[in-house]
């Protein structure tokens, strides 16, 4: 059981659980899907005296415009998956919802948005939404504001929020773009250890102006742009060179309970590879 | 609370608490809970409905799935305050006449339950796929109980008991002329003796 004493809010607007947040500050965190913090209680990892619920403020559903997808702060992956299917750069959301690790349970309760708090290298959400270019919603006592999803996720662990802010939502805008997405991990039930995703032009032998952004492999997403890899023609070099330069690129791995971050190094460059094909459909 | 749990070190003696009302298995049931309490602990504690499990509370292991609100979820990962008003539905909520349902009679009949620790997550995983997909591969199978362990490693066994439930239901959705006799429940229940009421 939980040992703290912690005290339930369920505020049914935001500017109460705003305030709420704001007053008790690191005493208090955000419920979402629960997936992460209920756990973290149950062990002891986390010692809060209050949880604020965001199931009353109206923050669910996915919904997709021409101009992009918005998903909700309350938006589990299973609606994601529930949701007509994306086209374009935006597909890439329900690829990687598909493998969220957890099997059918964790993809009825957690969020795209509460992965994004969170900010654990070793998962999916943050480099998919850097990959995409998404933007972060959230509001705070006084205002809102936006941020680019690039700029969102400043360390392991550590996002651009601020005192008394929620994330309220996302929003992924869409774009023309063949899509692929692969992860690597050593058992079903384990975080991934490196992610790929790659956004390519939408036809063409030509990867000028592909991306494929890494997760899992550093503290933060990290998204290459594959220009200095191109021949004149806009084609990719040899595997081994590809490697290389992913590698050369990575800077300082991600090391946890996973993997070590040589390890990382070495497998970065065969997860872009597998992204890239199945971008590519080969 | 017993003398043996664990006391409150944030707030002194003022635990947080409040009245629950939700829908279980059908019948409205009133409780007090803690803030604090977790839905899996007032589920087993308080509504004394043991089939649901605590096994990691990590929400690795799917042995304390429910069904909340027609969402699969382990019940380790939900504070009870959440479930204020919900309508859930537990093991014991598939079989509430005595008699196993299909699903519960394929396991039974393909030895898919070994210590039984794991069986609310396999059936309830199960249960979600042939709601949509009563022709499932193995590897689908497979992906769609992906989110439970089964610590007596009897994977295989599950997986063809859910393959006996979707034959099952194939048969009973589309007549079993159509549908070739895959499901070995005759056969294991008559080697094994088993009836169909089993008490255990």
């Amino acid at each position: 059981m939980i040992r703290t004493a912690l005290r339930y809010h369920f505020p049914d607007d935001l500017d109460e659980a705003t305030a709420l947040l704001h007053t008790h500050e690191e005493r208090a965190a955000v419920l979402g899907g629960g997936t992460m913090l209920v756990p973290s209680l149950t062990r002891g990892d986390r010692d809060l005296d209050h949880v604020i619920d965001l199931r009353r403020l109206g923050l669910g559903g996915v919904s997709s415009t021409a101009g992009g997808v918005r998903i909700g702060a309350s938006a589990s992956y299973a609606q994601l998956l529930a949701a007509p299917p994306f086209t374009g750069a935006t597909r890439l959301l329900q690829l990687a919802a598909e493998g969220i690790t957890g099997g059918p349970q964790i993809r009825c309760q957690g969020t795209i948005c509460g992965s994004a708090a969170y900010a654990n290298p070793s998962s999916d959400v943050p480099a998919v939404l850097v990959a995409l270019e998404a933007v972060i919603h959230l509001r705070g006592p006084e205002n809102s504001r936006t941020v680019p999803a690039e700029a969102f996720f400043l360390d392991a662990f550590t996002v651009d929020v601020r005192r008394g802010e929620l994330l309220t939502g996302v929003t992924v805008p869409t774009r023309s773009a063949r899509v692929g997405y692969y992860k690597l991990k050593l058992v079903e039930g384990s975080w991934p250890i490196a992610t790929a995703s790659a956004v390519l032009p939408d036809a063409g032998d030509s990867l000028v102006g592909a991306t494929v952004t890494l997760g899992a492999v550093s503290a933060r997403p990290l998204r290459l742009d594959l220009a200095p890899l191109l021949d004149g023609h806009g084609r990719l070099p040899t595997a081994g060179d590809i490697d290389d330069w992913v590698s050369a690129q990575l800077g300082e791995p991600w090391d946890d309970e996973l993997a070590p971050g040589d390890y990382r190094r070495m497998v970065a460059g065969v997860v872009l590879r597998r992204a890239l094909q199945r971008a590519q459909g080969i | 609370m017993s003398e043996t749990q664990p006391t409150a070190k944030s707030l002194g003696d003022a635990v947080p608490a409040r009245e629950l009302s939700m829908t279980v298995n059908g019948r409205i049931c009133r409780v007090r809970c803690e803030d604090r309490h977790l839905l899996v602990e007032v589920l087993r504690e308080q509504l004394r409905l043991k089939g649901t499990h605590v096994g990691c509370l990590n929400g690795d292991c799917g042995a304390c799935t429910v069904e909340l609100n027609g969402q699969l979820v382990k019940s380790c990962l939900v504070l009870a305050p959440a479930a204020e008003g919900a309508e859930i539905t537990t093991l014991e909520g598939l079989a509430l006449d005595g008699e196993l349902d299909p699903l519960q009679m394929a396991f039974w009949d393909n030895d898919g339950f070994q210590c039984g620790f794991c069986v609310p997550g396999q059936i309830f995983a199960a249960r979600r796929l042939l709601a949509s997909n009563t022709d499932p591969t193995d590897v689908e199978i497979r992906a769609a109980l992906a989110g439970n362990i089964c610590r007596c490693t009897g994977y295989q066994t599950i997986v063809e008991s859910v393959r006996a439930a979707a034959a099952a239901t194939r048969d009973e959705l589309y007549g079993a002329e159509s549908n070739p006799p895959t499901f070995r429940a005759e056969s294991r229940r008559g080697e094994h003796g088993q009836s169909r009421s089993p008490s255990t």
